[in-house]
């Protein structure tokens, strides 16, 4: 296992409400993009073990349907439906939880829209992934709220936790 | 997962709301009546109340009536909660990526092994 990059290089601030991840791949993008659209290769890391991943859907085209469900060795399960929006081969995948296969929105318990993008650099590749949730709170607020400071300031106390599920 | 004894997405609802995150900013410096919370915006007090009710019913204040006066206070659990609940995405998502880059550089070394030595001739 690789080890742990520091915060700075994993985590990008920008829009205080998307969480952004950004990690240096030392293989190609072709390796990248096949482990996110081959559905037997997304499942063997998609979720921690002893969880495990079935693909119910995976109909890569703008629209197509993505549902992945986990289930956890105590009999937890997570049902994820959602739904592609662009898929740029190579380079750029959307998708939502709050749409389902064929644009149909779905009630998501609290939706959301990822962003991955994956490009050339160096000798190997970049991977961003950049994941939104809905807030309409304007920056002051949060800032009044000391909320959402989490992204920046609770990376050492979540160390132990992320821990737990590689 | 930790347990939550509030629904997350009802707080993430509330405050997706520009009158009602207003409303729980104002109360972060101290309780305050609804009357005087009220007051900076331009709105129907039953239309005020109605945030008033979405944003108890979601947990992140707690109202008390003494008189004929209501009351508005903070609950900060109920923030402190739906805080954990980010901290937890991201703990997920950053597992998440560490668990695929290990997997897609894994897949790129074999590969490259089975391109230089190929097990078989075609």
């Amino acid at each position: 296992m690789s080890p742990s990059p520091s915060a700075a290089d994993s985590v990008v601030l920008d829009d205080p409400n998307d969480l952004v991840i950004s990690r240096l791949l030392r293989a190609p993008r072709s390796a990248l993009w096949r482990a996110w659209t081959e559905p037997e290769l997304l499942k063997q890391w998609w979720c921690p073990k002893p969880w495990t991943t079935e693909v119910h859907a995976f109909d890569l085209r703008p629209g197509g349907a993505f549902h992945t469900f986990m289930q956890g060795p105590d009999g937890g399960t997570s049902d994820n439906p959602g739904c592609f929006l662009e898929v740029v081969p190579q380079s750029r995948l959307v998708m939502t939880s709050m749409l389902t296969g064929g644009w149909r929105p779905q009630k998501s318990w609290l939706g959301f829209t990822a962003i991955i993008t994956m490009a050339d650099e160096g000798e190997g590749s970049r991977y961003i992934a950049r994941v939104m949730h809905p807030d309409a709170a304007t920056r002051e607020q949060h800032e009044k709220l000391g909320f959402f400071e989490g992204w920046n300031t609770v990376i050492t106390q979540l160390e132990e936790f992320a821990g737990t599920l590689r | 997962m930790a347990k939550y004894s509030i629904a997350i997405s009802d707080v993430f609802h509330a405050l997706a709301d520009p009158t009602r995150c207003a409303i729980v900013c104002a109360l972060v410096g101290g309780a305050q009546t609804v009357s005087s919370l009220a007051a900076p915006f331009d709105m129907a007090l039953p239309s005020f109340m109605k945030h008033v009710s979405v944003l108890e019913r979601s947990g992140l204040i707690r109202t008390t009536k003494t008189g004929r006066t209501r009351t508005c206070a903070l609950m900060p659990e109920a923030l402190s909660q739906a805080e954990q609940w980010l901290a937890e995405q991201r703990a997920l998502w950053e597992a998440r990526s560490d668990r695929m880059v290990d997997f897609v550089e894994r897949l790129h070394r074999e590969e490259q092994n089975h391109v230089t030595k190929p097990k078989r001739s075609r």
